[in-house]
């Protein structure tokens, strides 16, 4: 949290979804399009089949184009983009892992080379070292991904790491394997994917040939995604499953387009690449080139999804923040050392400012992605202050505020400056207005008869006057819970809405019986 | 009132993975091949479109030649400037990834425009690759420019970040006053020299390559080897003059600290002393080899002492960054603990990479020659 934060008006998350996503689609590809190519020549030697070869050649030259270029360079995109959004992060993956990366370069760089000469030695080399070296692009290829799986893992599941800080551990963590073999089912996947795209330019009959071939190999990767996808996802942490559960309703969107992705890659591969070839025409490619582009980003989008609040689970926070500089954020404040902010006035709405784009910078705005501006509505300074105490007791997926009362105070000034004061008696309609107040102060905990902290079990056959004795104490009732700060004529409206709501919906329950 | 003094973040707490002296030599040696291949990157590039335009006039067949030759060489330049560009940081980030993330987040939106740009000039040079020579259009050239223009400007990107990232004081107000990461560091006045002194200095190590090239051209095609062999060395002298009177501009733009270690301090002496030394035989042993009739192995030694002169100067380069530091930032005080067994690993792995480089180079080199032998027959 000592780093200047990039302010871009947008999370810096979503820039790293943009280059990360489109590079695990092509580097995937360059790994089983690697396999691919060399076994599709072997194929067309075996078979004697000059039109497989010369398609393999221009394929080849597609690849190389496709992975080299862009495939190599957005992953270096990847260190630039982490680097400049999450630089505590990158700076402790790379102190823990430098080796672990010494060694993907080497792979990295022999793989290079290999695709190098692969495409563009067809007429120099004999045909066996030309497969030679296709295979050494494919266990180079292969191999950057064994190491780099390690580090993508450890960040969901560090296991041992946490205690011994030992780099083996990190490397072979809990959810190492099963990882690594779902990424290896989608190169194969992706494999077959790009090289029914390329089959395009051919005549009718060789591509159906190659349809048929890719098409195996895009339903072989396609059929062993869903076990590895259950393997990886039993090894996750209770409170990652907890999200994928339910706890973030968010969530269930990537997992059906994921899960829809699969299943129509699997149908279109069996009618349209096996049973009819000829079938496979440019838009059926074109779609299949989406589905398994939205397979790749649902998945990754869920990886990243289900690390909530973390960077490195149980050691670095999303935004930056070591767990173990907690304590002493808490005590001596957010600027117990040096900082980068804008002013000096800590007691100001400006410091607040610089506190939010700190701390909830990382997963918010004001006004676009996640957006702050709806969420605080009729938040006052004192309430919101109070609320810092408690935000990662919210949905579970927020870390501890890293400050004392002052950066409190001055956060709390600042959210609270971002809607207009609410007069919650000046609305006409008293259930609207009770909802909205609800909302305000208990919703971002509570239902009243949700899966989230469910308060009907304790208004139900009980009276507006029973809440509304309760709400001045509240902060005694729970050291969880802010205190209540609104009017007497908003705790009635409260006091009422939450009554009323908590008997209707049992009224409802037992009639419904 | 909060009374701010310099920002700089701290060390990350884990321990560094290995000792400091195996950190800087890999750093160091990386970075060299990274130089190498990035002059050739760049020089190639402008080189390839200075002869591509004049080689469209049926006069200047050899021009024509060369800008074929490069086009086919051009994409490979980039793809190893970027491998060892990424090793380079990887080593530069373990060290200093306190002072280079900052420096970075600060010119945010530029170091971010680096990826888009590589991508660019890299697609601009597989363009010019399948459209060079008796193909080459308007178009193929245009794009060769622009490539090289996005190539130039990453450089000019590069120059801000490594001369921000030692300077701390400048950080906070830089942030104050637009934290979008829309900066350059160019109220340093030895970026704009240091610069040019990289981009004179590209074209003196390309030279001096081409020439070592002409020499190995000439044994098959004696007018093109030659040619390239005359006009290279004398490119080279060229270069070199500039270079001298950029390089005294550079000397003298950086604050007095920093350029008193290379007429002060002993190491700094003998390093700039022997640097300049070689670059001077350099530039005798090229002017010599191109005067002579034939390639002459005065063209190699030629290059091998451009070669040791900017290793020389990566090394000063290095000397300069800690004394620009030495106020915010000392290395020795960082704490190592080094991760054996996996330094062992990278080790063996590493040797097993070389050898397999190895034994794939080969095989192109002899596949060329059959070829060559079924065409004789």
């Amino acid at each position: 949290m000592n780093f200047p934060v990039w302010q871009l008006g947008f999370p810096g998350g979503l820039l790293i979804a943009i280059v990360a996503v489109t590079h695990v689609f092509i580097s995937h590809f360059a790994v089983g399009g690697g396999a691919f190519l060399v076994l599709s020549e072997r194929r067309a030697y075996l078979r004697n089949d000059e039109a497989l070869l010369s398609y393999v050649r221009r394929h080849s030259k597609f690849f190389a184009l496709l992975t080299l270029v862009y495939g190599a360079i957005s992953g270096v995109g990847i260190w630039f983009t982490i680097g400049l959004v999450a630089p505590e992060a990158t700076f402790s993956l790379i102190r823990t892992f430098m080796w672990a990366w010494a060694i993907e370069w080497v792979f990295f760089f022999v793989e290079i080379t290999a695709a190098i000469i692969y495409y563009s030695q067809w007429d120099r080399l004999d045909r066996s070292t030309h497969m030679a070296i296709g295979w050494i692009y494919f266990v180079a290829a292969w191999m950057s991904l064994f190491v780099i799986n390690g580090i993508i893992t450890y960040q969901l599941t560090p296991g041992r790491w946490l205690i011994t800080h030992n780099v083996w551990d990190g490397l072979f963590n809990p959810t190492y394997w099963p990882s690594l073999f779902l990424r290896t089912s989608m190169s194969i996947l992706l494999a077959g994917v790009f090289g029914m795209l390329t089959a395009m330019r051919e005549r009718d009959e060789v591509r159906d040939r190659i349809n048929r071939w890719a098409g195996q190999w895009m339903i072989i990767g396609a059929l062993f995604l869903p076990g590895f996808a259950w393997w990886y996802y039993s090894r996750f942490p209770d409170f990652s499953r907890a999200l994928l559960n339910g706890t973030l309703p968010a969530a269930q969107h990537p997992i059906r387009m994921g899960m829809l992705s699969a299943a129509l890659i699997l149908l279109i591969g069996l009618t349209c690449a096996i049973w009819k070839p000829r079938a496979m025409r440019s838009p059926i490619v074109a779609v299949l080139v989406f589905l398994a582009f939205s397979l790749m980003a649902s998945g990754e989008y869920l990886r990243e999804f289900v690390r909530k609040p973390w960077v490195i689970n149980g050691y670095i926070y999303s935004n930056g923040l070591r767990v173990t500089d907690l304590p002493q954020y808490q005590q001596a404040g957010f600027t117990h050392e040096p900082k980068f902010i804008s002013t000096d006035d800590l007691s100001s709405a400006e410091y607040g400012h610089d506190l939010f784009v700190s701390q909830c910078g990382s997963c918010h705005t004001v006004d676009g992605y996640r957006a702050m501006r709806k969420r605080v509505v009729g938040w006052d300074p004192t309430f919101a202050k109070e609320m810092l105490a408690h935000i990662h007791l919210l949905r579970g997926t927020m870390p501890q505020f890293a400050g004392n009362e002052q950066d409190r105070v001055a956060l709390g000034k600042y959210l609270s400056s971002l809607n207009p004061a609410v007069n919650f008696a000046g609305v006409s309609d008293r259930t609207v207005a009770g909802k909205q107040s609800f909302d305000a102060r208990c919703g971002h905990c509570h239902t009243i008869n949700g899966n989230l902290r469910p308060l009907k079990a304790a208004f139900e056959g009980g009276g507006p006057d029973q809440v509304q004795a309760l709400l001045p104490a509240l902060d005694s009732m729970s050291p969880n819970m802010p205190p209540f700060t609104g009017t007497p004529e908003e705790a009635q409206l409260l006091a009422e809405y939450i009554a009323s709501m908590s008997n209707a919906q049992a009224a409802t329950a037992k009639g419904g019986k | 009132m909060y009374q701010p003094n310099i920002p700089i973040p701290a060390a990350d707490p884990m321990p560094l993975p290995g000792p400091i002296w195996l950190l800087k030599t890999l750093l160091l040696i990386v970075f060299f091949l990274h130089v190498i291949f990035m002059n050739c990157t760049l020089a190639g590039g402008l080189t390839a479109v200075f002869n591509a335009v004049r080689g469209r006039s049926t006069r200047h067949p050899l021009s024509r030649k060369l800008s074929a030759d490069l086009a086919r060489v051009l994409p490979v330049f980039v793809a190893f400037t970027v491998t060892l560009g990424v090793a380079s940081l990887l080593f530069l980030q373990v060290l200093y990834g306190n002072l280079f993330y900052t420096s970075s987040i600060l010119i945010g939106v530029y170091w971010f425009s680096v990826i888009l740009l590589v991508i660019i000039g890299y697609y601009g040079y597989y363009y010019f690759n399948a459209h060079s020579g008796d193909k080459a259009t308007t178009a193929s050239i245009v794009t060769l420019s622009l490539a090289v223009l996005c190539f130039l400007t990453i450089g000019f990107i590069f120059t801000n970040n490594m001369t921000l990232m030692w300077s701390p004081e400048k950080w906070l107000a830089m942030y104050r006053a637009r934290p979008s990461g829309a900066h350059l560091n160019l109220s340093d006045q030895s970026v704009i020299p240091r610069y040019l002194h990289t981009i004179v200095g590209a074209f003196g190590v390309f030279t001096a390559a081409l020439a070592h090239y002409g020499t190995v051209r000439f044994k098959k095609d004696p007018e093109y080897g030659g040619w390239l062999v005359r006009r290279s060395t004398i490119v080279f002298a060229g270069t070199t003059v500039l270079q001298f009177l950029i390089g005294m501009w550079f000397l003298m733009s950086m604050p007095k600290n920093v350029a008193l270690i290379f007429f002060r301090d002993g190491v700094g002496v003998a390093i700039f002393a022997v640097a300049l030394l070689a670059v001077l035989a350099a530039t005798i042993l090229l002017l010599i080899g191109g005067t002579a009739k034939e390639p002459s192995p005065l063209i190699h030694a030629g290059f091998g002492m451009v070669l040791i002169t900017v290793a020389l100067m990566i090394v000063m380069r290095d000397m300069v960054r800690t004394a620009y530091l030495n106020p915010y930032f000392q290395m020795s005080r960082l704490q190592v603990s080094p991760q054996i067994g996996i330094i062992v690993v990278f080790l063996l792995t590493f040797g097993g990479g070389l050898a397999t480089l190895v034994w794939m180079l080969r095989k192109v080199a002899n596949g060329k020659t059959r070829q060559a032998a079924a065409s004789a027959k």
